[in-house]
């Protein structure tokens, strides 16, 4: 079974610490990872498929708005579990699929870590065929969406054309996308192509 | 339940009430009463039985007996489609803009740009669907129009042939074009790929709207490859079949 990936991103020691020594006590296949700057986000959060991000808000307020864009994002394989500490929330409260309130008690943080660690699980226990398509479609579907031609992917990718086209027909088919126009879309939601780059 | 004549216009839209689209495309009001269908065509100069005919052919997607749409004139299928054209073009379509732009305002202002994409795309799907509707009015209803006069007046001549031997329905069927496509794919994008706006119910709205417009696209089409295509085909086979005779 593939392990999940946890990540603690919050500013104090204490909380940082408090929500591992918890998250153990599962006995999930969990690889717990605490990050106390904002950078490191990037390094961690949006690499990993399958990750459990747990963030408080006053770690948000140090984030830039790049940072704040990536994370509001919506993906399969990014659970995110909100500590609301301190201040307004920064982000629409729909970027979470938890939130842990001030007054919870140990049962109820218990219930909520676990109801997200187990929806990451699902998928592989349920045997589901992953639809993510890999690193190399994503590239083609770079260039798909930039407005290449078959012909010229194939150049620059140095593969034949007939490569390109069926990495194209797998694209399509995990996606449910079929025009080069709704890929494109795709391509920018997911940050592989700048919405300039449309303009 | 077969929809007929005697029955309250009022009745038929409460049993089923994506028929208002359809009364509204054959300009008739609300607010007729108690009136009956045959009442109600009347009052409107409708055909009563071709009415029904559409009513009954989008209330029950097997029910479509051709045979019997085949015995209208082609003037008024033609109508008919026009007006639904009509629709998509200056109602539908542009009620589903109103919605996608208020979709693309619910997003933060730094994040905007990648949202006014879907605006876009719908705008190009318009382009297409427009260019589509174009090519129908402007090249195949004319031929289908000239196709009839020459089979109603019993007169093959040269120049009715030739333009079969240009373009016929044959052709007609072939240009399929993936109109379609465009919006399945705005469809998929919606449901499994775009972030969630502020307000969720604004995505569910378009996506409604989507699928109903879809939905009504594909009985326009059935009306088309049902009736009117091999009506056509019909008048153009006794054309070319008397014409050395």
């Amino acid at each position: 079974m593939e392990s999940i990936h946890v990540i603690i991103a919050d500013l104090s020691q204490l909380t940082r610490t408090g929500v591992s020594a918890i998250l153990r006590q599962f006995g999930y296949p969990t690889s717990c990872r605490e990050i106390m700057h904002p950078d490191r986000l990037t390094d961690y959060v949006f690499k990993n498929h399958n990750t459990l991000l747990i963030i408080s808000n006053s770690f948000i307020s140090k984030c830039s708005s790049d940072q704040l864009r990536n994370l509001t994002a919506r993906t399969r394989y990014l659970f995110k579990i909100l500590i609301r500490d301190s201040g307004t929330l920064l982000l629409p409260i729909h970027t979470f699929n938890e939130i842990i309130e001030p007054e919870d008690n140990d049962k109820i943080i218990f219930r909520k870590l676990e109801k997200q660690l187990q929806g990451l699980l699902k998928p592989f226990t349920a045997g589901i065929v992953q639809e993510e398509i890999s690193d190399r479609e994503k590239e083609v579907l770079r260039l798909v969406a930039m407005g290449f031609t078959n012909k010229e992917i194939a150049e620059k990718l140095f593969i034949s054309a007939h490569t390109v086209i069926t990495h194209r027909k797998n694209i399509t088919s995990k996606l449910g996308i079929k025009t080069i126009a709704g890929l494109t879309v795709y391509a920018v939601i997911h940050k592989l192509i700048s919405p300039d780059i449309v303009n | 339940m077969l929809i007929h004549s005697k029955m309250k216009l009022a009745e038929v839209i409460h049993l089923n009430y994506h028929l208002l689209q359809i009364i509204s495309r054959f300009g008739i009001n609300l607010g007729f009463g108690d009136k009956s269908i045959e009442h109600v065509c009347r009052d409107y100069f409708i055909d009563v039985d071709f009415f029904l005919e559409i009513l009954n052919s989008y209330h029950n997607k097997d029910y479509f007996p051709q045979k019997h749409l085949q015995g209208f004139s082609v003037g008024l299928i033609v109508e008919y489609l026009r007006k639904s054209h009509e629709y998509y073009l200056h109602t539908k379509i542009p009620e589903i803009e109103q919605l996608l732009q208020r979709l693309s305002d619910s997003y933060p202002e730094e994040t905007r740009e990648t949202y006014q994409l879907i605006d876009k795309f719908f705008t190009g799907y318009k382009l297409e669907l427009s260019d589509h509707i174009q090519r129908e009015e402007h090249k195949v209803y004319p031929y289908v129009f000239s196709v009839e006069n020459a089979y109603l007046a019993r007169n093959p001549t040269v120049e009715i042939v030739s333009s079969i031997h240009n373009y016929s329905m044959d052709d007609f069927e072939e240009e399929h074009d993936n109109v379609e496509d465009k919006l399945y794919d705005l469809k998929n994008i919606l449901i499994k790929y775009l972030p969630l706006p502020a307000d969720p119910r604004l995505c569910q709205a378009v996506l409604f709207e989507l699928f109903r417009l879809e939905t009504d696209l594909n009985d326009h089409a059935r009306i088309e490859d049902k009736v009117l295509v091999p009506k056509v085909k019909y008048m153009e086979k006794w054309i070319l079949e008397h014409f050395n005779a």
